[in-house]
């Protein structure tokens, strides 16, 4: 099952480091395209979501899954839920295929190998934008409007609650990733989120890179000129 | 009667679902079922007794997730179950037909190479529940719900060493039939039925309706008994509760038409209940049962390729055996397994279809170096490979270790050689290749060499191992010293494929050992040998008349559909140029870069043009340490400079770094009998519990290209393989990297070790998350931001 979405060459480019508009050498831009192209029909890509009733306090989040609550404590995700009552959990991997992409070119070229992680990159984010913009859809036909993704290790929600995503929604055995013991996870290219369903449509709006604590250090910032 | 006597025989059934009833008795989300092996028992007792009662023969303990990462009391959950599945059964009055089956579930994490659990490692894990299992009276092993093959041979392994009681395996596929890490259903058979399993089957991952066409599949490539356990069709979630959507009478019915198809056992898995199996017995037990077919496939295969022998001429490359290569030899003694990993990619990129693996040099440990190397090729391609080697130790250590079934090179007909080699191809699976010669050496006719054969052939009935799994050398040698050996050999590949309807192979270019213009006597050997039958060519793929010789012969065969593989490879062949495959990956622009001076080539990161400028300088007689100073290391030093002043950007930057290391090998290659000059030896590497290495890699290339030489560790590396390291070399500079702030802490952990250990070494730090204010409280000596930082700190240090 190759990709079947397009990988933006421009969010390649940025997550290569390249900012502003820049000429790029005809010789990078064709290991970009190479690399793309090869990501397209290579990953198998894969996803499970699974929807839950929440209940938002002051500082925590608490979801009630089946016989057990989980509650987190972070305020930036407290911000970003308010007002919901149901959410959605999701984990989302483009396969093991990049990484073998990233290893082969490693061997050869340095530059191949940053051209395919920035495209792997790029890779699962337009896949998960992709079942972002579908799942939306399918909410707004029941007068239901989509937060933005929130993840373990944005702002003050601590990456220890990966393994409250693994646990709840068995993602190794149903998706194939790995969660490492430094709670990395394997395949690389993975992500997991939670995304709130309210009623305010006021609140859908993509904080994007200045919700992030970090955003005015960051190399890959969309602000960044 | 014993299970393994009944399996393929008559009808067998196993049970259904455990998790969605344990759920329905109160059990949380987060909560270890295997717990109530201890804390319920009656619960799960009346669990098992729920599926003897409902008619299954095969019921397995809970014990699915009983492993070492989420217990510390394994033998004593395992022990429980078994011991409770054996009350239920006896309850239910079936001691006389029915099973207690040791249930084992995947680890929950990945294997070596794309994970962090070592091959061996999740063998001792198995072995743990399997022992405690069989020593508590389990009556077979099933391992279930595996999405990686290498999983489940690793699980297939330890029930073979721990105990003899029968192995049922079935894996988890997707709907196209792909397992999680890739594999697809022929590969993972051919890979089970090497090992010698008991039963192979399909469990999980959706309902009856959607595995039917993997059943199919199965039925169509499989000889051994085959295990279907569907879910009851696809979970959904209903006021927080999750429900399948098959009922037992739908359940029943399905597995009608699948057990119509040919399969041998059949139960449920997730959402299945006691109902749906009694529903699904009484409407299977009534169909006509078939034995299992044993079909005449070879396979070779790798976690995600599957190459089947005997259909077309199948390609194996040479090129990873240091037989009269230099050049490997000494990658081999400096350990530099990249040069082998570029070998592979390249026969990868020219055709091949299977990599011949040879690593023995008298120098270096060949078991050690077979291990390692196997499992860095298959961590970057996807090609089976063919282990090659005397060496029976290196031998079973790659059979092991491999993902997938390799083909083994070789055998022969000596007693003493059939009694080391057979055992160990029949423990693991494998396509043998075996040589026609014994005590009395090589037979100098076709007809010796087929009576050796056929001796081979007998040997290999007795340990198990199937024929069609032989191949059999015709031994080329050189025409050169015996002018009848062209023909004794092909002799020999006509009467194997005519006489014992087997498959052939040889090492084609010792034909032409001796003679000039060695690939025109090799590419017309090949064309004949072919015509008579040959299976498998071992020759170099990046020898354009050597593949050129399969890709015509393929073309006369109609073996090239529509002939895409001929007119790919040479649309752009120009006549009389000699024969070689256009690659699809020349670099479009050679012409306008032809010009560029070396600084040039290496400040826009052209790599063809900057080695060959360095060619160029070094045959017009100028001093290599020259060019060095005066053009490459300043062009390099411009590019660092814009980057760190911002005008140059990463990619950019490593373009040039690219284009140096090419520079750079030109170099070192026309001066291989000379001592290099190093400025100084520092050590890599990303630290435990690390998996990203792609920072640390470029700050090896951009330190080797400033004259240092880099012990690279690589990625995941305890502080203690550092600081040894570091001691055996005595190594004035450690260099570490950590992406994450939670592999910080293993960063300063090694820290505090070389301390210890090795006081007065410079650490400099480096990764995503790193800050000099982070490398001053893990008493780091200094912070680099990037690669350039690095370089410069070395520099520093070493007064370069």
């Amino acid at each position: 099952m190759p990709l079947e979405v397009e990988i933006p060459v421009k969010e390649v480019q940025r997550y290569m480091g390249y900012h502003g508009i820049v000429d790029i050498a005809p010789e990078m831009q064709e290991k970009i395209n190479k690399a793309i192209e090869h990501l397209g029909t290579q990953s198998h890509p894969r996803i499970i979501s699974k929807e839950y009733r929440i209940t938002v306090s002051e500082k925590t989040v608490t979801l009630h899954a089946e016989n057990e609550d989980v509650t987190f404590e972070s305020e930036g995700l407290v911000r970003n839920l308010s007002g919901c009552c149901v959410a959605i959990l999701l984990a989302a991997t483009v396969g093991p295929a990049c990484d073998m992409l990233v290893r082969r070119a490693s061997i050869t070229s340095a530059a191949d190998a940053a051209v395919y992680q920035a495209a792997g990159a790029a890779a699962i984010e337009a896949f998960l934008d992709d079942y972002n913009d579908k799942l939306k859809a399918s909410y707004e036909a029941r007068g239901l409007f989509l937060r933005p993704r929130f993840s373990p290790g944005y702002g003050d929600l601590k990456l220890e609650h990966q393994k409250d995503w693994f646990r709840l929604l068995d993602i190794t055995k149903q998706i194939g990733i790995e969660l490492t013991d430094s709670l990395l996870m394997v395949p690389t290219k993975s992500v997991t989120a939670i995304i709130g369903i309210g009623i305010d449509k006021s609140k859908t709006g993509c904080t994007g890179c200045k919700g992030c604590n970090r955003h005015d250090t960051c190399e890959f910032s969309k602000e960044r000129a | 009667m014993g299970l393994r006597e009944r399996l393929g025989k008559e009808w067998l059934f196993c049970d259904g679902g455990t998790g969605s009833i344990l759920q329905e008795l109160g059990l949380k989300g987060g909560e270890l079922p295997e717990l109530w092996n201890l804390n319920r028992p009656e619960d799960i007792k009346n669990l098992n007794k729920g599926y003897f009662d409902a008619g299954s023969n095969i019921v397995n303990t809970n014990t699915f997730g009983a492993n070492r990462f989420k217990f510390d009391n394994v033998t004593e959950i395992v022990t429980a179950a078994v011991k409770l599945c054996q009350e239920a059964r006896k309850e239910a009055g079936r001691e006389d037909d029915a099973y207690v089956a040791i249930d084992v579930g995947p680890t929950g994490k990945l294997l070596e190479p794309m994970g962090d659990l070592a091959f061996n490692d999740a063998v001792e894990v198995f072995k743990e529940i399997i022992k405690a299992g069989a020593e508590a009276g389990g009556d077979v092993v099933v391992i279930e719900t595996m999405s990686d093959s290498y999983e489940a041979k690793a699980a297939v392994v330890a029930a073979h060493e721990v105990c003899d009681l029968p192995v049922i395996v079935t894996m988890v596929y997707d709907e196209t039939g792909k397992l999680l890490t890739g594999g697809g259903v022929e590969g993972t058979v051919a890979m089970l039925e090497g090992l010698k399993v008991d039963a192979i089957g399909i469990n999980c991952g959706f309902g009856p309706k959607q595995m039917l066409p993997i059943a199919e599949r199965l039925v169509k490539c499989c000889s051994l008994p085959i295990v279907v356990n569907p879910n009851a069709g696809l979970p959904r979630t209903e006021n927080g509760q999750t429900v399948y959507d098959v009922d037992p009478e739908e359940f029943a019915e399905i597995m009608g038409e699948i057990a119509k198809l040919g399969v041998h056992v059949m139960g449920g898995c997730c959402g299945t209940t006691p109902d749906h199996i009694s529903t699904m017995i009484n409407k299977v037990k009534a169909l006509p049962f078939t034995e299992p077919v044993t079909k005449n496939f070879t396979y070779v295969t790798s976690f995600a390729d599957c190459v089947e022998i005997g259909r077309k001429p199948v390609v194996i490359g040479e090129r990873i055996n240091p037989t009269g290569k230099k050049k490997l030899q000494q990658a081999l003694r400096d350990n530099n397994i990249d040069y082998l990993l570029t070998e592979a990619l390249n026969q990868e990129a020219a055709g091949a279809d299977i990599l011949d693996v040879n690593v023995g040099l008298p120098e270096i440990d060949e078991p050690v170096m077979m291990e390692s190397v196997v499992l860095k090729i298959q961590s970057i391609t996807n090609l089976p490979l063919q282990l090659d080697t005397t060496d029976i130790e290196a031998l079973e250590k790659g059979l092991r270790i491999y993902n997938g079934k390799p083909m083994v090179n070789s055998v022969n007909g000596k007693v003493e050689n059939i009694e080391a080699v057979m055992p160990l191809v029949a423990k693991y699976g494998g396509v043998l290749v075996g040589l026609p010669l014994d005590e009395d050496g090589i037979p100098a006719t076709s007809e010796g060499r087929l009576a050796v054969a056929k001796r081979i052939y007998e040997a290999a009935d007795k340990y198990g191992i199937p024929r069609k799994d032989i191949v059999i050398d015709g031994l080329a040698m050189t025409i050169s010293s015996d002018p009848d050996s062209a023909i004794a050999t092909l002799d020999t590949v006509k009467g194997v494929r005519d006489i014992y309807n087997g498959h052939s192979i040889l090492g084609v270019s010792n034909i032409s050992f001796g003679l000039p213009a060695r690939e025109l006597i090799n590419s017309y050997f090949l064309a004949m040998a072919m015509q008579n039958g040959l299976s498998c060519a071992i020759i170099n793929p990046c020898n354009g008349p050597m593949m050129a010789s399969v890709r015509s012969f393929n073309a006369l065969m109609n073996l090239d559909p529509k002939l895409e593989e001929f007119i790919g490879a040479y649309s752009d062949y120009v006549p009389g140029s000699g024969v070689a495959a256009s690659s699809g990956a020349k670099a479009s622009s050679a012409s306008s870069n032809a010009v560029l001076t070396l600084a040039e080539a290496i400040e826009r990161g052209v790599t063809g043009r900057a080695a060959e400028a360095m060619k160029e300088q070094l045959d017009s007689g100028r001093e290599s340490l020259e060019i060095i100073d005066a053009e490459l290391i300043p062009a390099l030093d411009r590019v660092g400079k814009g980057y760190e002043a911002g005008t140059v950007f990463l990619p950019q930057l490593l373009m040039s770094a690219d284009a140096a290391k090419a520079a750079f090998a030109v170099v070192k290659e026309a001066m291989s009998d000379k001592p290099r000059n190093v400025k100084g030896q520092v050590i890599l590497a990303t630290v435990k519990g690390d998996i990203h290495d792609i920072g640390k890699n470029i700050v090896k290339v951009m330190l080797e290209n400033y004259g240092y030489d880099v012990i690279d560790l690589g990625k995941d590396v305890p502080p203690e393989v550092i600081v040894d390291c570091a001691i055996e070399n005595n190594i004035e500079v450690v260099g570490l990297s950590a992406l994450m702030t939670t592999t910080v802490a293993s960063m300063e952990d090694t820290i505090k070790l070389l301390r210890e250990k090795k006081p007065g070494t410079k650490v400099v730090v480096g990764g995503a998350v790193m800050t000099q204010e982070y490398a001053d409280k893990i008493g780091a000596d200094a912070y680099a931001k990037d690669a350039m930082g690095t370089v410069r700190y070395c520099d520093s240090v070493f007064g370069a």
